[in-house]
């Protein structure tokens, strides 16, 4: 099958101009290469630093890349121009870590979900906020809260109106930036079932960026190993959590077990 | 150090070049032709008009002008004075070397004040004390320097205890050494009170907030926990902190002193720039307007480079920060 | 605290404003209106007992009326009260421009009644100071409105655009801010032409003052687009398509309005001042429209600082406003956190 987004050697290089002083560059991503199919989830593991958040700010074409290209329902969507990049941001959403950060503090819940459609420009007022309820209602949020603004909300709940937000333009790729991390262990539970969930209903593709070994292969077919902008292994879920070949691997491997060994233990009297 | 220094004195003149740019093109925006008005002075002679229209060569592109002008500049020459019939230099000097007098003994005065006031309130932070010294501080917030200074100026008037206006007596010339000193800073008093009045409160609110917020930090809590004693915490510690935002304001402080000057000056008829400046804006005398100007950016443009460099001796931060460029 | 006190100082700004909008009604006269009989009047006090010793429940004044052979001095007549009668019907004005009445909270018929003293041509000071106000106020109002729009456009301008727009931008507001600021203001009026009919000096007034102070609001302000530009919340909005006027309209500039607020609390007075400063100095609105500034002038002239007291006046007259902006921009800068934004930004 055709993959749904085929990223092939991304490279992005960060240059930051000092005042006054020499411009110096660094390089987030480093020939990066992978491939989605439709409603399959590719997990992106890797300890912080190593380049993922960078990749997933240019996968949703928030950031330019360096070089390399991003082909996206059959678009190289690095040579696209931001004209043309706008009627195509709404097939792929990012969502990020820190509900917090990314719901205007200000706008009400149902505002906020809605707002997609308000910049889509197409449909009228009523139907904006009839469509973003009844999303909300989908993800858990229950109309008590349309008009609360996100200080009001636990986390949990402001990540499910995030997910809301990023489902109500009917994307086919999401992207989730360590959408989980920011969370109670409960609630990660809750919302990565949440996910599963949706993905089953309306046959989404996931790029799952996490640093959690674990969640990745609780979620992902597969999973690619990130270290220092580089995939330095790619395989199987289950291949690479049994059978870690990279020492990159090996570590993110220890550094999951013994902790899900605690919440096991924990479980279990 | 060379290199920071070398930056500070790159920005101070990139400053420079672009007020004496923004002065000059303003000045020649400006509707009517100065010399056009000069042509009806009788006591012009046709042939000292078109040497002047040669001299600033009127008929010239703008850019051009500009050039000979900064040129002029560069050797000393401000340009003509054409109500004085002089050079503007030479006029400028004394006038500008007596608002410096003014300015640099406020600023002087002001901080003297400003600095053990400030931290001895920042000790007090909400204390009865302190908060009676910010609310009189804020009455002088509110009474604004034109205010001020005529106010004073009525209670000397009335009282007689201060001269009124000017910045020697009449027969200074023939006084002692120390009675010219005497006389002096006895004209000085009241110009200097509303200069320090005006700089005062807000002078006052950041050393105390600069202050106490260096007194919060932990590691003045940790010092405070191994028993160094509060008057040498305060001094040796706290203020040492609190230095950078503090120099950082002195600039700010010389432009607010600079500016309450002329006014104070005008008011106070003290011969500095501000009466001299105010006269040639009313002769039109476009010159000394913007010989003036560049005075008073020189000012504080030299002001803010003394800052920098007090902030890069006080400072270990700035001076690894530069070191490492 | 800030809370209830927020209010309460809105609302003893919002009276003092009223005042002096409605200056008509509350001025028994026209502001230039001369009374050559009556000049250097001294101000007339309302009494309540008479000189027998009598109390009234109307307050009234004595008439005064110049000595024989003088030009400043002035004879008590206690012989024949005046009664300040309230809501009387007097010279007709017009109510902001628009409205136009001849009623007067108080006036005592035809007989003089100056309050606060009058002026060399026998202008009653009560009547101008609040007239004057109109001007100096709105000089103040309009050159702040003037001067934060400036200022919000060129910061959002260089924040959101970045490269070397912003840096052009910073550097000439830099240029701006290396000047003495009553200095700039001089040289700005120095190069505009200077005997002009009233309206058009105090447009240039505004202009003038509109200009110099555009600068810090404008730093202000792209600090803060440049730290929202970054924040997640706008990126999202980019991830769905937005636009750039969409992000600056619906999610920046609202995070800009602390700061706007508070720089106007700061900026009303000063440019009050500005005016005043100007108009005081013969650069600003000429007589004989008053306004706070030109009306201190005459004490420029020795023998009226020392010999009449009253011109001072109007010099008292802003204490009030200025006490009620400076606490509103305290109160704003607690309350809306800008405090600590502005001391980023390098000032005052």
């Amino acid at each position: 099958m055709e993959p749904l987004i085929r990223v092939e050697n991304l490279v992005i290089r960060h240059t930051r101009q000092a005042f006054g002083g020499r411009a110096s560059a660094f390089t987030a991503v480093d020939s990066v290469s992978f491939s989605i199919s439709p409603g399959a989830t590719l997990a992106l593991v890797g300890e912080s630093g190593s380049g993922k958040s960078s990749l997933a700010r240019c996968l949703a074409c928030l950031q330019p890349a360096t070089s390399g290209g991003i082909w996206f329902e059959g678009r190289d969507l690095a040579a696209l121009p931001e004209e043309k990049l706008r009627a195509v941001r709404p097939r792929l959403q990012l969502i990020f870590q820190d509900p917090a950060a990314s719901l205007n503090p200000r706008w009400t819940v149902l505002r906020i979900v809605a707002e997609p459609l308000l910049i889509e420009g197409r449909s009228p007022a009523l139907e904006r906020e009839a469509r973003a309820a009844q999303l909300l209602a989908r993800v858990g949020i229950t109309a008590e809260y349309l008009q609360s603004q996100p200080g009001e909300l636990s986390g949990g709940q402001r990540q499910r109106v995030a997910i809301a937000r990023a489902l109500i333009l009917q994307p086919a790729l999401l992207i989730l930036d360590e959408v989980l991390s920011a969370l109670d262990c409960s609630v990660q539970a809750q919302i990565a079932n949440l996910l599963v969930e949706l993905q089953r209903a309306a046959n989404l593709t996931y790029l799952f960026i996490t640093h959690d070994l674990r969640m990745a292969a609780h979620l992902a077919g597969e999973i690619a190993v990130m270290s220092a902008g580089k995939i330095v292994e790619q395989g199987p879920a289950g291949k690479i959590l049994r059978d870690p070949r990279s020492s990159q691997a090996q570590s993110l491997v220890q550094a999951a077990a013994p902790e899900a060994e605690l919440v096991e233990a924990g479980s279990e009297p | 150090m060379r290199r920071f220094l070398l930056r500070r004195v790159a920005h101070a003149a990139f400053l420079l070049l672009g007020v004496s740019l923004l002065a000059f093109f303003f000045s020649a925006l400006a509707p009517g032709n100065y010399l056009d008005d000069l042509r009806l002075n009788p006591q012009m002679s046709s042939e000292r008009f078109s040497a002047l229209r040669a001299q600033y060569r009127v008929d010239q592109p703008v850019a051009l002008r500009y050039f000979s002008w900064a040129n002029a500049l560069l050797h000393g020459d401000l340009g003509f004075s054409f109500a004085y019939n002089a050079p503007v230099a030479p006029l400028l000097w004394p006038r500008a070397r007596n608002t410096l007098l003014l300015t640099t003994t406020a600023t002087l005065l002001v901080w003297a004040i400003a600095l053990p006031l400030g931290a001895w309130s920042a000790q007090h932070l909400g204390k009865p004390t302190d908060v009676a010294l910010t609310w009189a501080t804020s009455a002088f917030l509110i009474v604004p320097d034109l205010a001020l200074a005529l106010g004073l100026l009525v209670l000397a008037v009335r009282s007689g205890w201060l001269p009124t206006g000017g910045m020697v007596s009449v027969a200074f010339d023939e006084f002692s050494f120390a009675h010219k000193i005497r006389d002096l800073a006895s004209h000085m008093v009241l110009p200097v009170i509303v200069l320090v009045a005006s700089a005062l409160p807000v002078l006052l609110r950041h050393v105390r907030a600069a202050v106490a917020e260096a007194l919060d930090a932990p590691f003045l809590r940790a010092a405070e926990g191994q028993g160094i004693p509060r008057r040498r915490l305060l001094y040796r510690y706290a203020l040492p902190a609190a230095a950078h935002p503090l120099i950082a304001l002195f600039g700010f402080s010389l432009g607010t002193l600079l500016s309450g000057s002329l006014l104070v000056e005008v008011v106070m008829s003290w011969p500095g720039l501000g009466p001299f400046l105010l006269e040639a804006i009313l002769a039109r005398d476009v010159y000394v307007v913007i010989g003036g100007v560049l005075f008073s950016t020189l000012f504080l443009v030299a002001g803010n480079l003394a800052a920098d460099l007090l902030l890069y001796w006080a400072d270990p931060r700035i001076r690894t920060e530069a070191e490492a460029r | 605290m800030i809370r209830s006190r927020l209010p309460l100082c809105i609302a003893f700004l919002g009276t003092l404003h009223a005042v002096v909008a409605c200056a008509g009604f509350f001025a028994p006269y026209d502001p230039v209106a001369q009374d050559r009989e009556h000049p250097y009047a001294p101000p007339m006090r309302p009494h309540f007992v008479d000189a027998q010793g009598a109390w009234h429940l109307r307050p009234f004044v004595y008439p005064q009326a110049l000595r024989t052979a003088s030009f400043d001095q002035y004879q008590l007549d206690t012989t024949t009260p005046i009664p300040i009668r309230f809501f009387v019907r007097g010279v007709p004005y017009r109510v902001l421009g628009l409205l136009s009445s001849r009623a007067h909270l108080f006036g005592a018929g035809g007989s003089p009644l100056y309050l606060l003293g009058t002026d060399a041509y026998g202008r009653d000071i009560f009547s101008r100071i609040l007239f004057g106000g109109q001007v100096s106020l709105l000089a103040g109002l309009l050159g702040a409105a003037l001067t934060l729009s400036l200022g919000l456009s060129i910061g959002a301008l260089a924040g959101f655009t970045g490269g070397w727009k912003d840096e052009v931008l910073m550097r000439a507001a830099e240029l701006y801010l290396a000047l003495p600021w009553i200095y700039l203001l001089f040289a700005m009026r120095a190069f505009l032409p200077l005997s002009v009919p009233p309206l058009k000096a105090f447009l240039l007034v505004v202009l003038v003052i509109a200009a110099v102070g555009w600068a810090r609001p404008a730093r202000l302000v792209r600090g803060i687009v440049l730290s929202v530009k970054e924040r997640d919340f706008v990126r999202a909005a980019r991830g769905f398509g937005a636009s750039g006027p969409y992000l600056l309209r619906r999610h920046i500039l609202p995070e800009t309005s602390g700061v706007v607020l508070t720089q106007a609390a700061i900026l009303v007075p000063q440019f009050v001042l500005a005016e005043m400063t100007l108009s005081f100095l013969g650069l600003g609105v000429p007589e004989p429209l008053p306004s706070w500034g030109n009306m201190l002038s005459c004490l420029q002239h020795y023998n009226v600082l020392v010999s009449y007291w009253w011109m001072y006046l109007p010099a008292v007259a802003m204490i009030p406003f200025f006490l009620g902006y400076l606490t509103l921009a305290n109160l704003l800068q607690r309350s809306t956190g800008t405090a600590k934004i502005e001391e980023a930004c390098g000032g005052v």
